[in-house]
Order: C-alpha cells, then structure tokens, then sequence
C-alpha cells in the first residue's frame, strides 16, 4: 500500500478530468475508495507508451484494462463496494454489462466513426497529444478499431454494413440512458449515499458524452434531458474533481 | 431491420394470432448443434412455453445460413420469420403476449440488464470456449460444425467460423484471455445470478420471464453437455439455487407438457 501508484491515461478538456472512458472509470473509483493515484497524462513526448490505456503502474506490476485495474486497487484495499449488499453487488456486474452492450457502441460511434465528429474534435484533440509521426496513425487506428468492434458485435453477418446498425445502436443507447434514467431515480448514487463501482462506471461513460462539444449530438441531445443523469455527472465533477474549466 | 420496416412487421404481426403450426428452426440436434447455439434454441423454446404458444422444432443442416440474421435459433410463424430471443419476445409481445408485463420501470431495467451480462459473460465464455480452446476445438467443434457436409467443405466452414469468432473475440477485449480467466469470468457471473436469483422460484419471484428462460436455455445446456473436461459445468454446479431453479423450469415447462426434450437427469 506504501508502493506509489502511478496511472497512465488520456488528458481531460470541457471541463473533464479525461475524455477517455475508461480512464475516466479508473480516475472516478481511485477518487472513490481513496487510492492515492498519481495520474500521468499522456502528452507530446515519448515517454510512455499509448497502447494500452489506461495503464496502473506500481513498484512491481503493471496492469492495464479498467476491470483489472479496479480489482487491483480491490485487493490492496481501496474498495469503494464494502457497503454493498450481495445482491446490490450483482446488480453492479449487470448493469456494466448492460453499459457496455447498449451504450459503449453508440459512444463509440460518436467519438470515432461519425466522420464529422472524428474529423473536427476527436482526431485534432488525440493528434495534439501524440509525438509525430505517431500522430498521423494512431488516431486512424483507434477510429479503424472503434468501427471493427461495432460492427463484429452489431452488424450482421456476412455482409457487415454500417447503415443498418447505425439506427439500431441509437436506438439501444437511447434505451439504455432511459434505463438508468429510471434506476437512478432521485438518489444522489446508484446505491445510496456512497459512490461505488457502478457510478464510476456509469460516470465514466457519460461524462465524455455530456460535456465534450460535438458537431453531430444526438445522444448528447437525449442525454440532457435526463436531468437527472446530468446532477448526477455534475455532482461527481464537483465533489470529486474540482478543476478549471475550459481546460484543451 | 430499419425502423420503418419493424414498425410494418408489428403492424402484421399484431393482426394475427399465433398459429397452430409455427415453426423453430435449428441446427441438427445429435451430430451437429454445438453448446451455444443449444443454448439459445432452448431459452427460445422454454420462453414460448412460457408464454404458452405451441411450437414445432424442426432440425435442418442449413439452420444457420436459413435465418435471416445469421444466427439460430428462428420462428417461422404465418408468412413472417424471426430469429434471436431479443426480436421474437418483441415479436410475441405484438401478438399480445409478454410475460414482462407485469414489472415496473425499475425491474424491466433490471431484467436487461441481467439479460445483458448473461449475454455478455455466459454466451462470450461458451463461443470461447468452443472456438478459441485448442483442445475442444480439436475434438469437439470441428467435427461436429463441419459434420453434414462432405469433405472439403466441412474443414473450409469451420475454419472460417473459427476465424470469424476470434476476430469478434479479438475486438471486445477477450482475444488474450486464458481459460482459467474465462472460467473466473464465468464463475463471477453465475454467483451474481446465484445472489440475484436468492430463495425465489423465479428472478422476479412469482412469475417466469424471458430472463429466467435465457438463464435456464445457458444454464442447462452447459450442465448438460458433454465437453473435453467438466471445468464449465463444475462453476455452474456450485451454486445449488441455480440447479434447483433449472431442475424447477425442466419440470414445470418441459415435463409437465409431454415435451420430452432429453430430460437428462442433472446431477
């Protein structure tokens, strides 16, 4: 626990401590269960690498994916879940998978494939953190995968078209926001009083959404009319991230 | 489907009634069915019974190529045809049946959500297995994929099934795990059913909905289907709530009814 620990990830902008989602869930839970975190954001310099992201390193290990991360920072007992029940802890493992089903293409497709977004926010904000020559491919690579993994997971085989699973993902991120619209309710977090993973994740996934500046907003429309998904992504900022705004 | 197309075939779907003579299409249940697809058939079957439609299950080699997404199992009802759990309890509910009815907002996102992870661990962790695993590749998959046709073209299908399934695998972030941690991952899930399901009969407790007959559909099929080691039904055994539940679901839908799908006695 004495080791420091050092997380690797995107930069933020808008108002976002990073506008990379699973960064984001890292930095929320670390803030959560009290993890002293040094978060190193990746710039201009080659100085660490951007495959991963993001990455935890401590003294002896290094761990990349956020659910491995989070178990980490779990076993050296940084847990934000101890006051959750059995089954509220399943609920948990549910609906991340409901997030990453129903919302995580969708996000995707704003950030990397709709190609007015791409081309005047998401490609200029990654090309200015990325040393050249590396700027002019790994954007395009991240976008190329971004639009792999939709389409393996969405569209139909053989002929995988973009066309048809474009409204169809819409369509279950809409879903999917009024879901937990509705499972929020009035409540400050997901269980009570106390963030825990699930709000880390679900801050995660919607922060980035609400508050980065796109030409082509639908989901970002939908979403602010979910106040109360809005309160609750404005809370967190505030309690746990009290940063300058107007920040990239 | 676009949505101008959905919204038309709700639109016949609501006018009929469910036919005497509606159809599952499958692939063919000794030689050639693997565990994921048994999986999906029979959450499909137990779903109608639930909702008390009559169904015939037909077996044809071709299953997969016949559905018009690609993926079984398919309804052939009337002059439409639908196939994957999602769009047929869609389909049934425009015909005026849906066993989810009776939930409110809160619990309906429950439901998908738990739908989601079974889908998203359970489901993931089987084509795992049956794909990425050498061992039961080698053994099992192949043969069995490639089975009703003759040589080359069974060894070309599966290699390319194969390689799709990876290249899906690879996308989500599963292509580097091993099977210890897709076992892990299988365990984690089913004690949340396990801890989600608790003493109740069914996931939302009186009633049977489509959660719980895509939880038996996975569940029972893994228990019962032989693979190279008895690693996967091992997981699913530990947690006596959940072998009751399916025991219950096999009883009460499958037994009772006549239907004799292999009642295979879970041990």
């Amino acid at each position: 626990m004495a080791a420091p620990l050092e997380l690797s990830c995107w930069g933020g902008g808008w108002g976002l401590p990073s506008i990379h989602s699973e960064s984001l869930v890292v930095m929320a839970y670390a803030k959560f269960s009290g993890a002293p975190l040094k978060v190193n954001v990746i710039d201009n310099t080659w100085r660490g690498s951007r495959g991963d992201v993001p990455i935890l390193t401590t003294e002896d290990n290094i761990v990349s994916q956020p659910a491995k991360i989070l178990n980490f920072l779990r076993k050296q007992k940084y847990n934000a879940d101890y006051e959750l029940s059995a089954k509220q802890g399943a609920d948990t493992l549910a609906y991340i998978a409901l997030l990453e089903e129903k919302l995580l293409p969708a996000v995707l497709h704003t950030f990397w494939v709709e190609s007015e977004n791409y081309f005047s926010v998401t490609k200029p904000w990654f090309a200015s953190r990325i040393p050249f020559p590396l700027s002019l491919i790994l954007p395009g690579r991240m976008s190329k995968g971004a639009l792999t993994r939709i389409l393996l997971t969405r569209g139909q085989p053989p002929l995988y078209h973009l066309r048809e699973v474009e409204a169809q993902i819409y369509r279950d991120a809409k879903e999917c926001l009024n879901l937990l619209s509705n499972r929020l309710g009035t409540s400050q977090f997901f269980f009570g009083d106390t963030p825990s993973t699930l709000d880390a994740y679900v801050f995660g996934f919607l922060a980035p959404l609400y508050k980065v500046r796109f030409p082509k907003v639908q989901l970002q429309e939908h979403l602010k009319q979910l106040s109360n998904l809005c309160r609750f992504c404005d809370d967190i900022l505030n309690s746990y991230f009290r940063l300058t705004l107007g920040d990239g | 489907m676009s949505l101008v197309a959905e919204a038309l075939v709700s639109q016949i779907a609501a006018t009929e009634p469910w036919p005497e003579n509606a159809t599952l299409y499958q692939q063919l249940k000794g030689e050639q069915i693997l565990l994921s697809d048994n999986a999906a058939s029979l959450a499909v079957q137990a779903f109608l019974q639930m909702c008390n439609l009559p169904i015939k299950v037909v077996c044809r080699a071709n299953a997969e190529y016949m559905s018009p997404s690609g993926k079984v199992p398919f309804i052939h009802v009337g002059n439409q045809v639908v196939s994957e759990l999602g769009p047929i309890v869609q389909f049934v509910k425009a015909k005026g049946h849906s066993l989810s009815d009776g939930l409110d907002e809160v619990q309906k996102a429950e439901m998908k959500a738990y739908m989601e992870l079974v889908n998203n661990m359970l489901l993931t962790a089987e084509l795992y297995l049956q794909w990425c695993d050498e061992a039961t590749v080698g053994e099992i998959t192949h043969a069995r994929y490639g089975s009703p046709y003759p040589w080359p073209l069974n060894h070309i299908l599966a290699y390319q099934k194969q390689w799709e399934v990876k290249r899906k695998m690879k996308a989500i972030g599963w292509g580097n795990k091993t099977l210890d941690q897709v076992l892990e991952d299988v365990d984690q899930c089913c004690q949340a059913l396990s801890q989600r399901l608790g003493t109740q009969p069914y996931f939302f407790n009186k009633q049977p909905t489509e959660l719980d007959a895509l939880v038996f559909g996975h569940l029972y099929t893994i228990l019962t289907t032989q693979l190279t080691n008895d690693e996967l039904s091992e997981k699913v055994k530990n947690y006596s709530n959940l072998l009751a539940f399916c025991r219950r679901i096999e009883q009460h839908f499958f037994e009772d009814r006549g239907k004799g799908s292999s009642s295979i006695r879970l041990s």
